[in-house]
């Protein structure tokens, strides 16, 4: 009966165009566990009655943002696909903690790459916990198959972006992304992404949501008081929200446009058309069932929906300071390796 | 089926193995794939600092001269959330760098890999969440 429900809502799901919803419940299956019987989860609620979102979160999944070819016309892995993707993140875990490195760990061989991938060994990074194995082979669920649907310019740009990270042309200090800037990586991937894996503290007080974000200590100040919209555009553009039921929906516009240097990934660049809504549901007591939905014309066909599960990190858990600009060398050292660069190819 | 089982499983394995780990800035801009490094050195200072630590290397050349070498590490805050501290590193320690040199041939490098002169590994055995009760802490040196 219940797995009759659960098929009956994809249907109607599908029919009404709001897949990306019901396919995460149906998803929704950390490590091998059972999905069925997960009940509605109790949001808990602030002083002043509202669902509350606050602590800090970090995105512990390990679903591609886009669909991996291999998995193309399916959305989601069998039992034992999932399984299996489980015990090896967990044997990852552990020859990491017992010093091994590259295939061992997960990336690619020293043999094979020393450089790709292989920059920094693991014992530099923060890996947190085993990253949590879901059923969804794509965050993105909406269009079915799991792929940015962008415009054909917008494809040649993100190509281009791809070809010039980490070779420049490096000439002016305006070449790096602005992540490589120390000033942002964006806002449309803010909650998810990030080298230290993206912690962010959520904290409310009545009328507003406040994200702080421990990368580049990006914050953004979210009113929740029924507002409309301002007319000043921004980097982060002009965020308000409102709440349904438990669902935190914030919309966000007016963005201004920086983004003649192209970001690596250019799906996560603002342009002045796009409108950006994001929903923050509680789906258990650990996860935050955060969903995008971008659409800009200037570099989609199409908007498209990517459901985010990510994890609450216990009581006690801090974010701390990002002085980035203070020491960036990165930045001086790669216009000169820059110039380093132009004097070779003039020399030859 | 077996057989098709365990490639199932290995084409699964690259995919989950496939996922990038974002670095702050782009490796190969800076630094040179051309230029491997192997250092030893003594510690003269390690600046705790924003997006990347960076290790201070007194090295000893045959000749008797010092170079003083700088060789960038992984982020203060991924690290300390590891159980990485002060003492892991201290002034003086000796320790073997691998990496690669920066392109304009100055003497700065990334550290791919740190051990110290008796083969033990820098730093292994801690993982959480970050959390103060899931910090482990000490066994980095």
């Amino acid at each position: 009966m219940r797995y009759r429900s659960v098929a009956v809502v994809l249907t109607l799901a599908a029919a009404s165009g709001i897949a990306a919803f019901a396919l995460t419940s149906a998803a929704r299956s950390p490590t091998a566990a059972s999905t069925s019987d997960i009940p509605s989860y109790a949001t808990p609620r602030t002083a002043w009655g509202d669902p509350d979102f606050q602590g800090v979160w970090r995105y512990e999944a390990a679903i591609a943002l886009e669909r991996p070819s291999k998995f193309a016309g399916r959305e989601l892995l069998t039992d034992a696909e999932v399984a299996e993707a489980d015990r090896l993140e967990k044997d990852q875990e552990a020859k990491r903690l017992a010093g091994e490195e590259g295939e061992a760990v997960g990336r690619r061989s020293v043999d094979e790459s020393p450089i790709r991938g292989n920059e920094y060994n693991s014992f530099w990074q923060d890996h947190g916990r085993p990253r949590k194995i879901y059923k969804q082979t794509s965050l993105i669920t909406d269009p079915r198959d799991g792929r940015i649907p962008y415009t054909p310019d917008a494809q040649k740009a993100d190509a281009r972006a791809a070809a010039r990270y980490g070779v420049g042309p490096y000439e002016s200090f305006l070449d790096p992304d602005t992540g490589e800037r120390c000033l942002t990586d964006g806002v449309t991937g803010m909650m998810w992404q990030g080298p230290n894996g993206g912690h962010n503290q959520i904290v409310q007080s009545p009328g507003y949501v406040t994200i702080l974000h421990e990368e580049f200590r990006d914050r953004r100040i979210i009113p929740v008081d029924g507002r409309k919209h301002g007319n000043i555009r921004q980097w982060f553009g002009d965020s308000v929200g409102h709440w349904e039921g438990d669902t935190l929906v914030v919309d966000t516009t007016n963005f201004v446009d920086r983004t003649n240097y192209e970001w690596a990934s250019i799906w996560t660049r603002p342009s002045e058309t796009l409108h950006l809504v994001e929903r923050f549901k509680r789906s258990d007591a650990d996860t935050l069932e955060y969903t995008i939905t971008i659409e800009d014309p200037q570099t989609f066909v199409k908007p498209w929906t990517a459901v985010i599960p990510i994890s609450r990190i216990p009581d006690g858990a801090q974010i701390y300071e990002y002085a980035c600009h203070e020491g960036n060398y990165a930045l001086p050292n790669l216009l000169s390796g820059g110039r380093a660069d132009a004097k070779k190819k003039a020399g030859k | 089926m077996r057989a098709k089982l365990a490639v199932l499983f290995v084409g699964l394995v690259v995919v989950l193995a496939a996922m990038p780990v974002r670095a702050h800035h782009a490796f190969s801009a800076e630094f040179d794939a051309k230029r491997p490094i192997k250092l030893q050195g003594t510690i003269a200072r390690m600046e705790w600092i924003n997006p990347h630590t960076w290790i201070h290397l007194d090295v000893k050349k045959p000749n008797g001269k010092v170079e003083r070498w700088m060789i960038e590490g992984g982020p203060p805050n991924a690290l300390y959330r590891r159980g990485f501290t002060k003492n892991s590193l201290p002034v003086g320690v000796e320790i073997i760098v691998e990496g690669f040199q920066a392109k304009d041939g100055s003497m700065r490098g990334n550290g791919r890999d740190i051990t110290f002169p008796n083969g033990r590994k820098l730093f292994v055995g801690s993982s959480g969440t970050g959390a103060p009760v899931d910090s482990k802490g000490g066994k980095d040196r």
